[in-house]
């Protein structure tokens, strides 16, 4: 098997992202249940989240500037258009906002969460939005993917 | 008895007004970029690609308008379930909107 760097870095990016979800799933699960005990925990998970979607944003910003104009051609030629026209589009956008969401996450756990009701529903609040938002994101990359795969297999 | 806080702390209520209105011009900035091309080449003569000049800005409107917010305190007199509901809501539309946009568009 050959690996490219750009193979490498495509990958690494779905990986972040995902484990960046997966962290912000934890926080969830943490804060429902906050108690003094698990406060490190939950700004351990925080930071987690951010250094994850950090992380994808650099290897994910990096592979869409340099190898993805040839991707997209592809896409473009073959029978779902729509793999860039709406899902690409949509994630690269929308990715901003899962960004945003990650760098507000360990602010928002920076409280007291066993003793301020409102900071808990917040910190809920934003690491459900990550989850979501951060499963859209990733469903939009494998139908891109997909767009690839059948745009290749038609002969395109 | 030790009774929950219902009030959000400085830092924790500016960066969240900071991040709704993050929110909503990156799903505005997005469509309005797609709209009017001559924006998208401006965007891109900045940062090399519209894409980077829009994270950069998004990322400077947050932290900005957050540190502003923290200084003069306006956020923390908002009640803290609205600002949940605003930042939820700003959320669910620019995912839906970034959507819906690029559907029809």
């Amino acid at each position: 098997m050959k690996l490219t760097i750009s193979d490498v870095v495509l990958l690494g990016h779905a990986a972040c992202g995902i484990l960046g979800t997966l962290a912000a799933l934890w926080v969830f699960v943490e804060v429902l249940n906050a108690r003094e005990e698990n406060a490190r925990r939950i700004r351990w998970g925080a930071t987690a989240v951010v250094i994850c979607m950090c992380a994808a944003c650099v290897l994910g910003g990096y592979w869409y500037l340099t190898a993805y104009p040839a991707e997209k051609a592809i896409i473009l030629k073959g029978p779902w258009p729509s793999a860039h026209n709406v899902f690409m589009e949509t994630k690269e956008h929308l990715f901003f906002v899962t960004l945003i969401l990650a760098l507000y996450l360990p602010i928002a756990a920076a409280e007291q969460l066993d003793a301020n009701a409102m900071a808990r529903k917040m910190v809920l609040c934003v690491a459900l939005l990550i989850v979501l938002t951060g499963m859209a994101i990733e469903g939009a990359g494998a139908i891109v993917n997909h767009g690839v795969k059948v745009a290749l297999l038609s002969g395109n | 008895m030790i009774r929950d806080s219902l009030k959000l702390g400085r830092a924790s209520a500016a960066f969240a007004l900071s991040a709704t209105i993050t929110v909503l011009f990156n799903t505005f900035l997005a469509c309005a970029k797609d709209a009017y091309q001559p924006l998208s080449r401006f965007m891109a003569s900045l940062a090399g690609h519209n894409w980077t000049t829009q994270g950069l800005a998004d990322l400077v409107i947050f932290f900005g308008l957050g540190l502003i917010f923290l200084q003069t305190g306006w956020a923390g007199k908002m009640d803290p379930r609205r600002l949940i509901f605003l930042l939820t809501a700003a959320v669910v539309v620019a995912g839906a909107g970034l959507f819906v946009w690029y559907v029809l568009v």
